[in-house]
């Protein structure tokens, strides 16, 4: 795909912006959580003629070739929406692990579903650890020559119950390799996970001598994953800093029209220091997230810093906004039926997801030498 | 009476008290009977029991189940309670009903409820907020209109804690619309298991319905539930709201999965969640851990010195203190909680029980810094009432209720 300039880039956020306004609405949502899928097929299929589902996806395999900026620019829009969908794990982690397997038989198998949207893909990754890292790795392959087989288990795979494709990772004599497990293979072995943020969707898969496919080349998966990971840990600092956005928004609106005291609530220094507090929170998590982005998309020195960076302060920000966001609203923060707590939840979700601030925090001083 | 409490409390011996409750406690209290419910639905046959020894309320006159005792006494009698498990003292402390009427009502009122409201026989809750009535308290427009014998209520309270089991709620309502905001505020006890009065469950953030809409529709008080003078119930709120306030700043609800805590031999549950977590050594989160156990620990001896230097009856802006600190510790040890699990806070229910707690107390945090007034408004509090720092310009202080602009 050719480069999108910044204008285009704006124009792709709106055109999501407007599509998950119509379709992703605070009801919508509310809807969607209590499926048990968890999404919206109807609107997932929409994303995909949009392009949104193959935008990572190599253009030979019906994608649109895109990068860590136009996909920054689209999750902030998830974000603030709270969509509901496996965009993420699919079209985010395991389309982008896939491109970088270097597979091409595995590639020219699974892309063009994924792509279009008619095939889900997931990547089981860490143990019940949850540490997504070559440490986290808990699934052993072992292989009689030809055939592989996986025993172990993987925690906290994204979507993995709805997966028409399930990557794994698992070690091997070899180090790390990356494979694929038919779901057919796997029945109750595939066990939905209860999630607090009811949003997300997560699976624990338990392997015991599963049949699998090696896909890529043994014992030098890790860098595929890495790479795969940096860019789904760019995505989703752009839908923490979307998220954050559009919780100060509502909660700044909020402010300007509830009245106590005779005035407006947002006229308390107590409020609007809060408010301004959080801005700072919010516009440092939207120039983290873009910065990321682009430094990834540059292939830059310091993407790998910028990228840990944005881990933290993403995080940072979307937990403190929507943790704030409930006070300012007073009682009304406290019930079910107001949004703040779903984004709340989402917040805490987001900050486990790939890695927590304090991974991020400790992986950023290492990368500047520290 | 026994024989520790002779006529002059200050001349009773520490250890006189402590051999009397020590005494009575080994003759009385059984855990493994209330654990298996043999004091009754709620422990209420035990509260009963303590209330009647005199226990309950050890600071307040001995005509009302009291001791006379003054506070060093009074927390011996706590102190040997809390030694065996044994609820149901301190009430003078945290009874905030019970405070309430025993400071408001008149002599007949209170020997009709005083007792009651210690034995928890009935259900209360407090119908104070409303719609466009929260941190601005005294904006309520909920009316109450003498009507004979009896107050008629009509309006909307909201957020209203267990309005669906109570039998009385403490109400405020407007009775006179001429006077400034603040002056024309009266308090009644109000029945609340009658035709007008109806209740509808709110869900809350934490997935359960505790708060509730009160619609209350020709609500009918008789006369004599009217607390303190009519025109005159702000005065009596403030009473109740520090003695809430009190209550909410020395502790809160705790984890609600059920499952074992962490900690054996009374450790500190933080250390043990952290060591069962295998997390104690990280040296990040033991500064946090310490800073967590410490603000618990500051809370306690503020609250101790502060109260010990209260009188019954009397309510002091100092309470806004406690439920101030109270709020930042079960904000900051919710995170700390989700930082000792990091990954496993993705998931709840009571499979997952330390999950199910981290995730419980992050929300249920909000209880306190929301409820029984924000942590604004008791920073607010402490800052004009007990720094005596000048107020903030109120434009409708001074003015008729009447022309009151509200949301
Ligand atoms: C779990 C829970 C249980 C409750 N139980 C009861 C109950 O049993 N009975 C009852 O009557 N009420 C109850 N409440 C209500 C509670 O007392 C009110 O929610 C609270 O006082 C705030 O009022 P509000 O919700 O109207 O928010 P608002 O007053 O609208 O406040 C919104 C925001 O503005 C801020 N603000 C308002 N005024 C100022 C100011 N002057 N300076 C600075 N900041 C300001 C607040 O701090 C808050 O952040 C409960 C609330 C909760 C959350």
């Amino acid at each position: 795909m050719p480069e999108l300039d910044d204008s285009e880039r704006n124009e792709l956020q709106n055109t999501v912006a407007r599509l998950l306004a119509d379709r992703s609405s605070e009801s919508d949502v509310r809807k969607t959580m209590e499926t048990e899928t968890g999404f919206d097929p109807a609107l997932w299929q929409l994303l995909a003629e949009m392009g949104i589902v193959g935008l990572l996806i190599d253009e030979q395999f019906g994608g649109y070739g895109a990068g860590a900026m136009e996909i920054e620019r689209v999750m902030e829009e998830v974000g603030a929406a709270l969509l509901c969908s496996p965009l993420l794990a699919s079209a985010v982690l395991a389309a982008s692990v896939l491109g970088a397997s270097g597979d091409d038989d595995a590639q020219r198998r699974l892309l063009p579903d994924m792509a279009k949207g008619t095939s889900i893909a997931t990547i089981a990754l860490t143990g019940t650890e949850g540490s997504w890292t070559p440490e986290g790795v808990a699934v052993r392959a072992e292989s009689n020559g030809t055939d592989w087989t996986l025993s172990g288990t993987a925690s906290f795979v994204i979507h993995g119950q709805n997966a028409d494709v399930v990557l794994v990772v698992a070690n091997t004599e070899q180090g790390t390799a990356l494979f694929q497990v038919e779901p057919s293979e796997l029945g109750t072995a595939i066990r939905a996970l209860p999630t607090f943020d009811h949003t997300l969707r997560l699976a624990e898969i338990e392997f015991a001598a599963t049949k699998a496919q090696l896909i890529g080349e043994d014992g030098n998966g890790w860098p595929a994953v890495e790479q795969g990971l940096n860019l789904t840990r760019v995505a989703l600092a752009g839908e923490q800093a979307g998220g954050a956005r559009r919780v100060l928004d509502m909660t700044v609106e909020y402010a300007k029209n509830r009245v106590q005291f005779g005035r407006a609530i947002g006229s308390f220094q107590a409020i609007k220091h809060m408010a301004a507090d959080l801005l700072l929170e919010s516009e440092s998590a939207t120039s983290a997230a873009r910065h990321a982005a682009m430094s990834l998309a540059s292939t830059s020195d310091d993407a790998e810093p910028a990228i840990s960076l944005a881990g933290f302060a993403c995080a940072d920000a979307f937990s403190a906004v929507t943790a704030a966001s409930i006070q300012m609203h007073g009682g009304i923060g406290f019930t079910w039926e107001h949004p703040a707590h779903l984004y709340l939840r989402r917040a805490r979700a987001d900050a486990q997801l790939f890695g927590t601030p304090m991974f991020y925090r400790e992986r950023y001083i290492q990368q500047l030498g520290g | 009476m026994s024989e520790a409490s002779g006529d002059n409390p200050a001349s009773v011996s520490n250890d006189a008290i402590r051999d009397e409750v020590q005494s009575w406690l080994a003759d009385n209290w059984d855990p493994e009977a209330m654990k298996k419910g043999a004091f009754g639905p709620l422990g209420r046959d035990w509260t009963a029991k303590v209330v009647d020894a005199a226990w309950a309320a050890t600071r307040w006159p001995k005509q009302w189940y009291g001791r006379d005792y003054n506070d060093a006494q009074a927390r011996i009698v706590e102190t040997e309670f809390a030694r065996v498990g044994a609820p149901g003292t301190g009430q003078d402390r945290i009874n905030l009903w019970a405070n309430t009427v025993l400071t408001f009502g008149n002599e007949q009122f209170k020997k009709k409820y005083v007792p009651a409201l210690l034995k928890s026989e009935i259900n209360m809750c407090l119908l104070y907020s409303e719609p466009g009535a929260g941190s601005d308290l005294a904006g309520l427009r909920t009316r109450a209109e003498r009507d004979g014998d009896e107050w008629v209520v009509n309006g909307q309270k909201v957020w209203t804690s267990g309005a669906a089991t109570a039998d009385y709620g403490m109400l405020v309502a407007r009775t006179d619309w001429e006077s400034p905001k603040h002056g024309g505020i009266s308090f009644f006890f109000c029945p609340m298991k009658q035709p007008g009065v109806e209740v509808r469950p709110l869900r809350q953030i934490t997935n359960e319905s505790h708060f509730n809409e009160v619609f209350l529709t020709d609500v009918r008080i008789p006369a004599t539930n009217l607390l303190g003078p009519l025109n005159g119930g702000w005065r009596v709120l403030q009473t109740a709201l520090a003695y809430e306030r009190s209550m909410m700043g020395e502790g809160a609800r705790g984890p609600r999965s059920g499952a074992k805590g962490a900690s054996e031999k009374g450790e500190e549950e933080l250390i043990a969640l952290a060591r069962e977590a295998g997390r104690l050594s990280d040296p990040v989160l033991r500064q946090d851990i310490a800073r967590v156990i410490a603000y618990k620990k500051l809370n306690a001896l503020n609250t101790a010195r502060a109260k010990a230097e209260l009188e019954q009856g009397t309510s002091s802006p100092i309470m806004s203190l406690g439920k101030l600190a109270m709020s930042r510790i079960l904000h900051e040890e919710a995170k700390l909680r989700t930082n000792l699990l990091d990954a496993g806070s993705l998931l709840e229910s009571s499979d997952y029980p330390r999950a199910e707690d981290a995730n419980f107390l992050t929300l249920n945090a909000y209880f306190t810094s929301i409820g029984g007034g924000t942590d604004q408004i008791q920073r607010n509090i402490i800052g004009e009432r007990v720094l005596g720092l000048p107020k903030e310009p109120e434009v409708d202080r001074d003015v008729p209720f009447r022309s009151v602009r509200s949301s």
